[in-house]
């Protein structure tokens, strides 16, 4: 049992950060990708439809760790929490970004506009550039935590936050990689001038196998930096695991099919804004 | 949350992770992925799917808002009433599933959330769809059918919430005798309870805040008053179709409860759990014993990041919620079809670019 609870942290970590990791590298990317505003609109829009249903993946995990490894998250979060804050408030600014930037006063839609108090959308010159700046270092700020929280969990103490040069080369070494998974995913999702954009940074390989290669690296590194931890040791009670770890392999499917199904639906290259 | 318990709680977690953490496991993956993938669905998918199949992905989001609920209420009802636990090793243990997942404390506590969310959600409507009328915007069909599903909601709702609510009340007694003493203001009890525990838990002051515990009661209470009042005359004036689109007073007072079932929601849950301190798992871990060993500068810190941040979102979402509540339902931006090839505007704003929505 404590087996198959390790294969569905690992399964649900690396879902993380391969779906994720692509709108984050994206979001990180966006001032280069997208020049003005309606670039960047489109930008955003080639993963809208995803990042809600991508974000889920790290709670699934955090979940995980509180039902199945209790002691553990105790240890890794508490021992983590210098890094842990930032993270999440960059996820928090990040998803505000997001969810505001299309929510400012829309021509002709805003009621001041509309009763010919300037013909310019009041709010919109700087609440979208606000939103962007939110969503640029949101990205980035989860990104780089990710890197020191990995250099810890590879130099095996889980319980300190790594400082020093190995954490800032592996936070900045991660983001890279975030930055390249969402370069890549760029390639295969945007059109015209932001996806000539991406193709500059992912070479001449075709836009598949640069984000194939950066996907298998992203699911690769949290697993094996997970490989070192003590989890089969400090997994939950047995009573638990029993009744737990068969649920969640029943409904794993189902989850993992729900998702399919929002990536099919939006697989095609995206070429007009959405609602974000 | 998850991140909350691990992150500020861990002796919660490492004293009672094998009971509490699994429903909140459960909650994460089942209700929650749930939730948000189908929601991502369904606010992207406008046009995308058929009309019945965009629908049910709404109503996927909806019962796993109901899975969701259950589950906090089992790891919350855990909280406030240990069962189906053992100790071993000075950690709590599983002993008895069907005891855990039928907690009073949970059912209870669930079908009062229930009622509650749903009044809340009849009175948001209802205050919407007034204010559309008081303003007599075009859309008076629209308004006028959404302002009688909110006030024939809120009504049942409400007798739903009352009912959970005095059962919990009544079984507070027994299951939380401090708490119901502290409410109920009666010196005596609060004594007689309190020296029950320091002969059990050893000395210590078992006396919850009066002023929180008490002070979330009132609120929630009194607004439950003034909403039974306004849920009343609904279920009567909304009988008239008159009444629904002239009479403006009624227009008006819709729109001013809209607060209401929010107080009240706010107002029942720090009576719950400001009424059960000093436990944070009740009878058996301490709050202050709950407490990750971090520094207090770190503590502080990520309270401060947090508490503005969430303070930020809160106002821009609430301005957000008033602004979007004013448009009409055409203007709100969801539901438009964003397939249509992105034609260049004059004013070069790409939402301008979009096509109206139809409903």
């Amino acid at each position: 049992m404590e087996t198959l609870a390790v294969a569905l942290l690992g399964f649900f970590t690396a879902g993380y950060f391969v779906l994720a990791g692509a709108d984050i590298g994206t979001g990180m990317l966006l001032p280069f990708l997208g020049r003005t505003d309606r670039e960047r609109r489109l930008v955003i829009a080639s993963f809208a439809p995803f990042f809600l249903g991508n974000e889920v993946w790290l709670i699934a995990t955090a979940g995980l760790l509180a039902g199945c490894f209790p002691d553990f998250e105790g240890v890794l979060f508490t021992g983590q929490f210098a890094v842990l804050v930032p993270l999440l408030a960059g996820w928090m600014v990040r998803d505000a970004g997001l969810w505001l930037r299309g929510r400012a006063s829309g021509a002709g839609r805003d009621p001041d506009a509309a009763a010919g108090r300037g013909s310019v959308p009041r709010g919109g010159r700087v609440w979208r550039p606000a939103c962007d700046g939110a969503v640029v270092c949101g990205s980035w700020v989860v990104a780089l935590s990710w890197g020191r929280l990995l250099a810890s969990l590879f130099a095996g103490t889980p319980g300190t936050a790594a400082t020093g040069a190995g954490a800032v080369v592996a936070a900045l070494a991660v983001a890279a990689l975030f930055a390249a998974h969402g370069a890549g995913f760029a390639s295969v999702r945007l059109t015209g001038a932001p996806y000539a954009r991406a193709r500059r940074l992912t070479g001449r390989t075709r836009a598949w196998r640069s984000f194939a290669l950066t996907g298998s690296l992203m699911a690769a590194v949290p697993v094996l930096a997970g490989l070192s931890l003590p989890l089969a040791a400090s997994a939950a009670d047995g009573a638990t695991l029993a009744l737990l770890v068969p649920a969640l392999l029943v409904i794993t499917p189902f989850l993992v099919a729900a998702q399919g199904w929002t990536w099919w639906a939006f697989r095609h290259r995206v070429s007009g804004p959405s609602y974000l | 949350m998850e991140f909350q318990f691990g992150l500020s709680w861990s002796g919660l977690t490492h004293y009672a992770g094998n009971v509490f953490g699994a429903s909140l496991a459960v909650e994460t993956i089942v209700a929650f992925f749930v939730e948000s993938t189908f929601l991502g669905l369904w606010i992207f998918g406008w046009n995308r799917f058929g009309r019945w199949t965009h629908l049910a992905m709404i109503w996927v989001v909806t019962l796993t808002a109901y899975l969701s609920a259950y589950w906090i209420l089992v790891s919350n009802g855990f909280l406030n009433h240990p069962v189906g636990y053992r100790v071993a090793d000075g950690k709590l243990v599983l002993d008895d599933a069907v005891a855990v997942l039928t907690n009073p404390a949970a059912l209870l506590a669930f079908g009062h959330i229930l009622g509650g969310a749903l009044l809340t959600a009849g009175f948001f409507v209802a205050g919407v769809s007034a204010h559309h009328l008081f303003r007599r915007t075009p859309e008076r069909e629209f308004f006028g059918r959404s302002l009688r599903v909110g006030v024939f909601l809120s009504f049942p709702a409400l007798v739903v919430t009352a009912a959970f609510g005095g059962v919990q009340l009544t079984a507070l007694a027994e299951l939380q005798p401090m708490k119901s003493a502290v409410f109920r203001q009666q010196a005596a009890d609060v004594a007689r309870v309190q020296a029950d525990m320091a002969a059990r838990f050893g000395p210590g002051d078992y006396v919850p805040s009066e002023a929180w515990t008490r002070g979330g009661a009132l609120v929630m209470l009194i607004a439950f008053g003034l909403m039974m009042y306004l849920a009343l005359a609904g279920v009567v004036l909304a009988c008239f179709p008159r009444a629904v689109h002239r009479f403006r007073l009624w227009h008006l007072a819709l729109m001013a409860a809209v607060p209401l079932p929010y107080l009240a929601m706010t107002g029942g849950w720090v009576f719950r759990e400001a009424g059960r301190q000093p436990w944070v798992v009740y009878g058996l871990l301490r709050t202050q014993d709950a407490v990750s060993d971090v520094s207090p500068a770190a503590m502080r810190a990520s309270l401060a990041v947090f508490t503005t941040l969430f303070a930020v979102l809160a106002v821009v979402n609430a301005r957000l919620l008033v602004r979007y509540a004013r448009r009409g339902p055409t203007d709100t931006g969801l539901g438009r079809d964003d397939r249509a090839p992105d034609g260049d505007t004059p004013d070069g704003d790409p939402a301008g670019s979009l096509p109206a929505t139809r409903y």
